[in-house]
C-alpha cells in the first residue's frame, strides 16, 4: 500500500508530468483558460492514461518482450492509443451521450498528447509491474489535473492584468507557468520529508 | 466494396513494410548497441575499481535485492557491484569495493528518473565523493537535504553492496 | 525563375518566417525538455529533422495511394517507423545522447511539427518540395532549440556545449536548467521575437493552430468557450 501511495505521490508532486517532465504542454497552454475545460481535459487524460496502460503493459510484457520485438514498442503503443481513443469516443457517443457531450471534444486531442504515450513508455522503462504501472499512470494523470487546475486559476487572474505589449498572450503565460513550476518545488520538499 | 477494403489494405501494407524495415535495422544495429553497452560497462568498472583488471562475472545465490550483478577483478583487487535502487525513479549504480573492504569508487549509471537539479544531485562529487575510502559502516556519509529520498536510496544500495561483498569475499576466504 | 523562388521559399520559410517553435508554437514539449544543454538540443533537433525529412518524402510519395479515411494512422505508422530507426541508430552510435534524451526520443512520434507537416504540406505537394520543406522546418526547429539551449546552458551551467566559460561558471543560475527556467526562457524568447520584428512577426498569441494536426479539435473547444 505504502509503495503505491509513494508512486502516486511522486508522480503527482515530484515528477509532475507537465511542470517537471514537460509532457502534455500543448493542452496545458491551450485548454487551461477556463476551469471547467481544464477539468474536462484532465479527466479525459486520466481515463485514457489508465486505459492505455492497462492495454499496453500486457502487450509489452507478454507479446513484445518474450518475442524479442522490443523495437516495435513505439509503433505498437501509438497505434494502440489511437485505436483506444477512437473506441472510447464511439462507445461514449453510443452509450453515455451526456458524458460524450462534455468530454468528447477533448478526446481527439489526446491521441497526439505526448503525456499519454510518455506514461506508457516510462512505465516499461522503469520496470514497473502491472499494479505499479496503473498507480503511476493514475498519479501522472492526477498530476496533470492538478497542474491544469492550478494554472487555470492563475490564468483567469492574468486575464485581468495588462502585460507589456511584447509579452501579451503566450509569452506572459509561459512566464506564469515558470512561477507555478517553481511553486511545485515546495511540494517536492514536503513529499521528500514525508517519505525520506 | 472497394471503398471498404482499400483503406485496410493500404494501412496493412504500410504496417508490413515499416515492420520489415525495422526488423532489418534491428538486425544491423543490435550487435553494435550490445557492443557499445558492454564497452561502457567495462569502462565504468575500470573507473570504480581502478586497480582491477580482467573483470569476470561472479555467480552467487541469495544476493541482497538491490544487487543485480557482481564482477570480480582477476588480479584480486576487489569486486564491482551493479546496483538497482529506488529514488523517485529507478536508479542504476555501480560501486567498486577493494579487497581491503573499502570503497574504491561509485558511479551513477542511470538516474534519469530523478528530478533534474534536485534528485540528480546524487551525481555531484560533493555527494558521491563522501563514499571514497569508506568501509561497511559508511561513517560520515550523509543524505542530501531536499533530496533525502533519492540519496537515501543511493546509500541503502551501497550498504547492500557491502552485504554482498561479505557474502562473496567471506565465502572465498573459507 | 518563379519556380526557383518558390523552391527557395519552401526551404527558408521554416527557418524564420514560419519557424515551427518560435512563430507557430509547435513542438513545445521537446523544446522545453531537451534545451537544457546545447549538445542535447542539437541532438534532438537533428534527430527530429531526419525523421521530418524522411517522413515528408515518403508521405508525399504515397499521397495518391493513401485513402483519406485512414490517412492519419498511415502517417503515424510511417513516422513511428522512422522514429524507431533513428532511435536505434542513436543508441548504437551515440549512446550518451541516447541516455540523455531518454523518453523524448521515442516521443518524436507525437511531435506535432512532424505530423503537422505531413498533413498540411507533404500530403498536398510533390516530393522535392516536401523534402525542402522538411529540411527548412527541421533547421528551424534545431535553430530554435539551439538558441534556447545556449541561453540556458551558458547562464544555467556556465558552459557552452560542455566547455566551461570562465567567470560565468562562478555565477551560475542553476534554476535556468531546471523546469521553471525552461518556461521562463521560452517566454522571454517569444517576447523578444515579437519585439525584434516590431510586432510584424505573426507570433501567435495563442497556442499554434495553423500547422497543428489538432487544429480542428482545438477550434471546437474554442467555439464552445466563446458560446459559454
Amino acid at each position: 500500500m505504502r509503495e503505491f501511495l509513494f508512486i502516486v505521490m511522486s508522480a503527482v508532486f515530484v515528477n509532475n508530468y507537465v511542470l517537471q517532465k514537460f509532457l502534455g504542454i500543448c493542452p496545458f497552454l491551450g485548454v487551461s483558460k477556463k476551469l471547467d475545460q481544464a477539468t474536462g481535459m484532465s479527466i479525459a487524460v486520466i481515463f485514457v492514461m489508465l486505459l492505455a496502460t492497462a492495454v499496453t503493459w500486457p502487450i509489452q510484457t507478454f507479446l513484445l518482450t518474450p518475442n524479442n520485438l522490443g523495437y516495435l514498442q513505439t509503433i505498437v503503443f501509438i497505434l494502440v492509443i489511437a485505436a483506444l481513443v477512437q473506441l472510447v469516443e464511439i462507445a461514449l457517443k453510443r452509450y453515455i451521450p451526456a458524458l460524450h457531450k462534455s468530454l468528447g471534444i477533448y478526446l481527439p486531442l489526446i491521441t497526439t498528447n505526448c503525456a499519454v504515450l510518455g506514461v506508457t513508455i516510462l512505465n516499461i522503462d522503469e520496470g514497473y509491474g502491472f499494479g505499479q504501472s496503473l498507480a503511476n499512470s493514475f498519479g501522472s494523470g492526477l498530476g496533470f489535473f492538478l497542474a491544469m487546475v492550478l494554472f487555470s486559476g492563475v490564468r483567469s487572474r492574468m486575464e485581468n492584468c495588462k502585460a507589456s505589449r511584447a509579452f501579451e498572450g503566450l509569452p506572459i503565460t509561459l512566464v506564469a507557468a515558470a512561477i507555478v513550476a517553481v511553486s511545485f518545488f515546495g511540494f517536492t520538499g514536503v513529499v521528500d520529508t514525508l517519505l525520506g | 466494396m472497394k471503398k471498404m477494403i482499400m483503406p485496410i489494405v493500404v494501412l496493412g501494407l504500410i504496417c508490413l513494410v515499416v515492420t520489415g524495415a525495422l526488423a532489418v535495422t534491428y538486425q544491423v544495429t543490435d550487435p553494435i548497441i550490445k557492443a557499445a553497452e558492454a564497452a561502457a560497462n567495462e569502462a565504468a568498472r575500470a573507473e570504480v575499481l581502478p586497480e582491477g583488471s580482467g573483470f569476470a562475472a561472479v555467480e552467487a545465490d541469495g544476493l541482497p535485492e538491490r544487487v543485480t550483478a557482481v564482477y570480480a577483478a582477476d588480479n584480486g583487487a576487489g569486486y564491482v557491484f551493479n546496483l538497482t535502487t529506488k529514488g523517485y525513479g529507478t536508479m542504476k549504480l555501480m560501486v567498486g569495493i577493494g579487497a581491503d573492504g573499502t570503497i574504491t569508487g561509485v558511479k551513477a549509471m542511470d538516474v534519469s528518473g530523478e528530478t533534474p537539479g534536485i534528485g540528480d544531485a546524487v551525481t555531484e562529487e560533493s555527494f558521491y565523493g563522501q563514499f571514497l575510502g569508506k568501509d561497511a559502516a559508511l561513517e560520515g556519509v550523509e543524505t542530501i537535504s531536499g533530496a533525502t529520498y533519492s540519496s537515501g536510496g543511493y546509500i541503502a544500495a551501497v550498504q547492500d553492496a557491502f552485504t554482498a561483498f561479505d557474502m562473496i569475499a567471506g565465502k572465498e576466504g573459507a | 525563375m518563379k519556380k526557383g523562388n518558390s523552391a527557395l521559399s519552401n526551404l527558408t520559410r521554416g527557418i524564420l518566417k514560419e519557424n515551427p517553435v518560435l512563430v507557430l508554437v509547435l513542438g513545445t514539449c521537446p523544446t522545453l525538455a531537451t534545451s537544457t544543454s546545447v549538445v542535447n538540443a542539437i541532438g534532438m533537433g537533428l534527430a527530429a529533422t531526419v525523421v521530418l525529412i524522411c517522413s515528408n518524402i515518403i508521405i508525399s510519395l504515397l499521397r495518391k495511394v493513401i485513402p483519406g479515411s485512414v490517412r492519419i494512422p498511415c502517417y503515424i505508422v510511417v513516422i513511428a517507423g522512422f522514429v524507431t530507426v533513428v532511435q536505434m541508430l542513436v543508441q548504437a552510435f551515440f549512446p550518451d545522447l541516447y541516455s540523455a534524451l531518454g523518453v523524448y526520443l521515442p516521443l518524436i512520434v507525437v511531435n506535432c511539427i512532424i505530423l503537422g507537416r505531413a498533413e498540411m504540406f507533404a500530403s498536398k505537394n510533390g516530393v522535392g518540395a516536401s523534402a525542402l520543406d522538411g529540411i527548412g522546418m527541421g533547421i528551424g526547429f534545431t535553430f530554435a532549440l539551439f538558441l534556447m539551449a545556449t541561453v540556458r546552458e551558458v547562464f544555467g551551467s556556465g558552459s557552452f556545449a560542455g566547455i566551461e566559460i570562465p567567470f560565468l561558471v562562478d555565477f551560475r543560475i542553476p534554476i535556468l536548467t531546471q523546469a521553471p527556467g525552461g518556461f521562463f526562457v521560452f517566454g522571454l524568447m517569444m517576447a523578444l521575437v515579437f519585439k525584434i520584428t516590431h510586432g510584424k512577426a505573426p507570433v501567435k498569441k495563442e497556442m499554434g493552430c495553423a500547422g497543428c494536426i489538432n487544429a480542428e479539435a482545438c477550434a471546437r473547444i474554442r467555439k464552445e468557450e466563446a458560446k459559454g
